[in-house]
């Protein structure tokens, strides 16, 4: 236990050089704070850039304070799943090219471990920079529109928080799979845009599928309480759980790549 | 929201401008001491002034050679 805890120090010290642990959480937390303030001021937007003719008025319903909260979960399952993978893609690749993974491994390190620590590591990042990006939305929309009680968004940052680790794990698998990051964040991209995309055209078949978790934590911020979430949410964990064993067992048999 | 006065504009859209001001100066700073970037490094400089926000994430992902 104390060896993963020096793994994971490294990676945390890795986040820290590569600058990730500054950009990735200012990113989110401008993602986040940016769609109730655009939503705030949409109608000013439009009046001062827009042609309209003179005399056009436009009535703008305003929205309910938690489909502004809604809508940033939405931007967040966008640019935030884009940011998530593209900056976990060269997690495991990227060490196999470079040798420092073969550097490592040749140490009594478990493959689990190293994988595990990585993994951890992005789990951190991940979670944190999307709690805070959040937490700037819910205190953005509280400011502009209308008080919002913590059930909702707890719950709906709990169930999101584990979509995008299911992406970044995802992303990690690729990463041991594949050589280039850039093709790892694009096949983790794709399968979550396939999950979502199958989820939400045929709800009753996959009801059990990963991908209905964005739909379920919009689900509970907008109504406070939400059905069925379980299954999913096993079903991920349990799918995390293989992404990590396929990772370890895959840097099993083939350590570095330029023994191939 | 014409009731809004000046300093309150700025009481909203201040950290947000604030924020990204800080991330632009970090990836200036980051692409000014990387040992290599990936293309020369005065384009990497504009992109990351004139590319706002996208400007200085497409640096921290791309830009670093051996870091992505």
């Amino acid at each position: 236990m104390t060896q993963w805890f020096v793994l994971y120090r490294k990676e945390w010290r890795e986040l820290v050089r590569s600058y990730k642990l500054i950009w990735v959480p200012i990113v989110f937390i401008l993602l986040g704070a940016s769609q109730p303030v655009t939503t705030y001021f949409l109608p000013d937007i439009l009046a001062s850039a827009g042609n309209l003719p003179e005399g056009a008025t436009f009535e703008f319903p305003v929205p309910r304070a938690v489909e502004v909260l809604a809508q940033t979960l939405s931007q967040f399952g966008t640019l935030g799943l884009l940011v998530v993978a593209l900056s976990c893609m060269g997690t495991i690749s990227g060490e196999r090219v470079s040798g420092t993974a073969s550097m490592i491994l040749v140490k009594p390190v478990s493959y689990t471990a190293f994988v595990t620590s990585k993994w951890a590591a992005m789990l951190t990042l991940s979670t944190l920079s999307f709690a805070m990006g959040y937490g700037a939305s819910w205190y953005y929309t509280m400011a502009l529109f209308e008080a919002v009680g913590w059930q909702e968004v707890v719950g709906s940052l709990l169930l999101f928080a584990l979509w995008l680790g299911f992406v970044g794990t995802v992303t990690i698998m690729f990463s041991s799979l594949l050589r280039s990051p850039a093709a790892a964040a694009f096949s983790a991209l794709a399968s979550a845009m396939l999950l979502s995309v199958t989820a939400s055209l045929l709800p009753r078949a996959f009801a059990w599928s990963p991908g209905n978790l964005s739909k379920l934590a919009s689900e509970q911020v907008l109504n406070g309480s939400v059905e069925g979430a379980w299954l999913p949410v096993i079903i991920t964990l349990c799918c995390m759980a293989a992404a990590l064993l396929a990772s370890a067992g895959v840097l099993r048999k083939r350590p570095s790549l330029d023994a191939v | 929201m014409d009731q809004l006065t000046n300093p309150q504009l700025w009481a909203i859209i201040g950290p947000v401008v604030a924020l990204q001001l800080l991330l632009m100066i970090i990836a200036l700073v980051a692409c000014v001491r990387a040992e290599e970037t990936r293309g020369p490094r005065w384009m990497w400089v504009l992109i990351i002034i004139f590319g706002n926000l996208i400007g200085s994430i497409l640096f921290f992902i791309f830009g670093r050679k051996g870091m992505s």
